[in-house]
């Protein structure tokens, strides 16, 4: 403590509120700000600003966004029809990143959690009954994580949306054997699953 | 340091840093422990995804002599009562059992019948057993473990032994029964039947009944149980459980 100009101290300790920057790195980054000319400490300024007020969300998926309605709600070429439901915006990238799912999303914006006092009136879910209707949606996805609380919430909402649209198709994402995974290390869990869930060879 | 390892029930979980999870976790042999995994969310080998919440695992651990802060070097999963992770009734009850241990038994306090209580309760709730019977179970018995049974024996006023054959009142504020001679039946102290107390009192002894000898019961009783725990368990534990709003019975 007290060992930097009090300015400096300062960035350093705002620094190491940040998740994953100890002290060390703190003083690092700050130290590298400090040397770096002052554009850099201005773009860096504006762009935390802008994310806290710019950032919204998207009125149709709830995912969060610059644009409203966001760049996936409102792109034309999107299969309309599939609706991919996840945790949080951060397991949406997640999917996007390789590009092979064409459909739309909608964020539920946490997991039922009776143990933190989160109930389904708290998450997305009349928000997307409602879209159900309003978009013809044909298949749900749900890609919620393989938690207790993530299952639960899965079967929750499938729960709830076969009850008035029985002609729905309800897929679940798979759970297994991960790549580069070993067997010798899997949990009884996950290897019943992935007996459970096994796929015809293709040649 | 020393090294321990005990079958355990995960009670919470909270992603801390990069890779680690900080983990709450109701050991058989040190009672409830608060502990890091570091890097947790990416060792396969380690811990193998038996972190999950509820489940029932072989956790190695090791005590530090000061602070609350444990660590967990390795778990293995034991069972992970699939029962509880497809049912939201079925969490939040499991989700109740967790809330109300971590009030009647705070950090290492060591009780061994807490965690087979509560790992047989599990056990219970995964295979289906009614929901409404096996809070009652739970409650009664976890009550009485941490130090709040229901003195059933005499009238909390005069003392006159309960014979077990007529009418009785329960007292919140004294968490016993009176007799009729010394207090009224009225809202808030309500009479019991003989049957209602003997079921009580089998259940907050020793010997491991099951629900299913509460199942024999007609739902009057079961409601009158009911109502009696949650007048005795406002009173004891004086805040708000926050699981108890998302169980229907
Ligand atoms: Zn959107
Ligand atoms: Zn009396």
């Amino acid at each position: 403590m007290g060992i930097y100009p009090k300015s400096l101290e300062r960035l350093i300790e705002h620094l190491s509120r940040l998740p994953g920057i100890g002290q060390k790195s703190a003083a690092r980054i700050a130290l590298h700000v400090l040397r770096s000319d002052k554009q850099l400490s201005e773009d860096l300024a504006m762009s935390l600003i802008a994310v806290k007020e710019k950032i919204r969300l998207c009125s149709v998926c709830f995912n969060i966004t610059d644009d409203d309605p966001c760049r996936i709600c409102s792109d034309e070429n999107r299969a309309d029809g599939t609706l991919c439901v996840v945790e949080g915006p951060g397991d949406q990238l997640a999917l996007e990143e390789p590009g092979t799912f064409k459909g739309r999303y909608h964020v539920l914006h946490g997991v039922l959690s009776p143990l933190d006092g989160i109930g389904p009136k708290d998450l997305k879910i009349n928000e997307l009954l409602s879209r159900i209707s309003k978009e013809k949606i044909r298949e749900v996805i749900l890609a919620t994580n393989p938690t207790a609380e993530g299952e639960t919430t899965a079967s929750f909402i499938a729960g709830t949306l076969l009850k008035d649209r029985l002609d729905l198709k309800i897929t679940r994402i798979a759970l297994g054997v991960p790549m580069g995974g070993d067997l010798k290390y899997m949990d009884r869990m996950t290897i019943e699953h992935a007996m459970k869930s096994r796929m015809p060879v293709e040649l | 340091m020393d090294m321990h390892i005990s079958p355990s029930i995960i009670m919470r979980i909270k992603e801390f840093g990069e890779s680690d999870l900080i983990v709450t976790f109701f050991t058989r042999d040190h009672g409830r422990i608060k502990g890091v995994a570091k890097g947790a969310r990416r060792s396969r080998r380690r811990f193998s995804n038996s972190l999950d919440l509820f489940c029932l695992s072989d956790v190695e651990y090791s005590l530090k002599s000061n602070g609350d802060i444990h660590f967990l070097h390795s778990s293995k999963l034991i069972k992970p009562f699939p029962g509880i992770r497809s049912d939201f009734s079925a969490l939040s009850l499991a989700s109740y059992m967790i809330e109300l241990t971590e009030i009647l038994f705070p950090q290492n306090i060591v009780e061994k019948r807490m965690f087979e209580l509560l790992k047989n309760c599990f056990v219970l709730l995964s295979q289906g057993e009614r929901m409404d019977c096996l809070r009652i179970f739970f409650e009664t018995k976890a009550m009485s473990l941490g130090g709040y049974a229901v003195s059933l024996d005499k009238c909390c006023h005069c003392k006159r032994i309960y014979s077990g054959a007529g009418r009785a009142v329960f007292i919140p504020d004294r968490g016993g029964i009176s007799c009729l001679k010394c207090e009224r039946e009225s809202e808030y102290s309500i009479g019991l039947e003989p049957e209602a107390v003997n079921i009580l009192k089998t259940l907050q002894s020793e010997s491991d009944g099951s629900p299913s000898e509460i199942l024999q019961l007609d739902m009057k009783i079961i409601n009158k149980i009911r109502h009696l725990l949650k007048l005795h368990i406002d009173y004891r534990i004086g805040r708000k459980i926050k699981s108890a709003e998302y169980l229907d019975w």
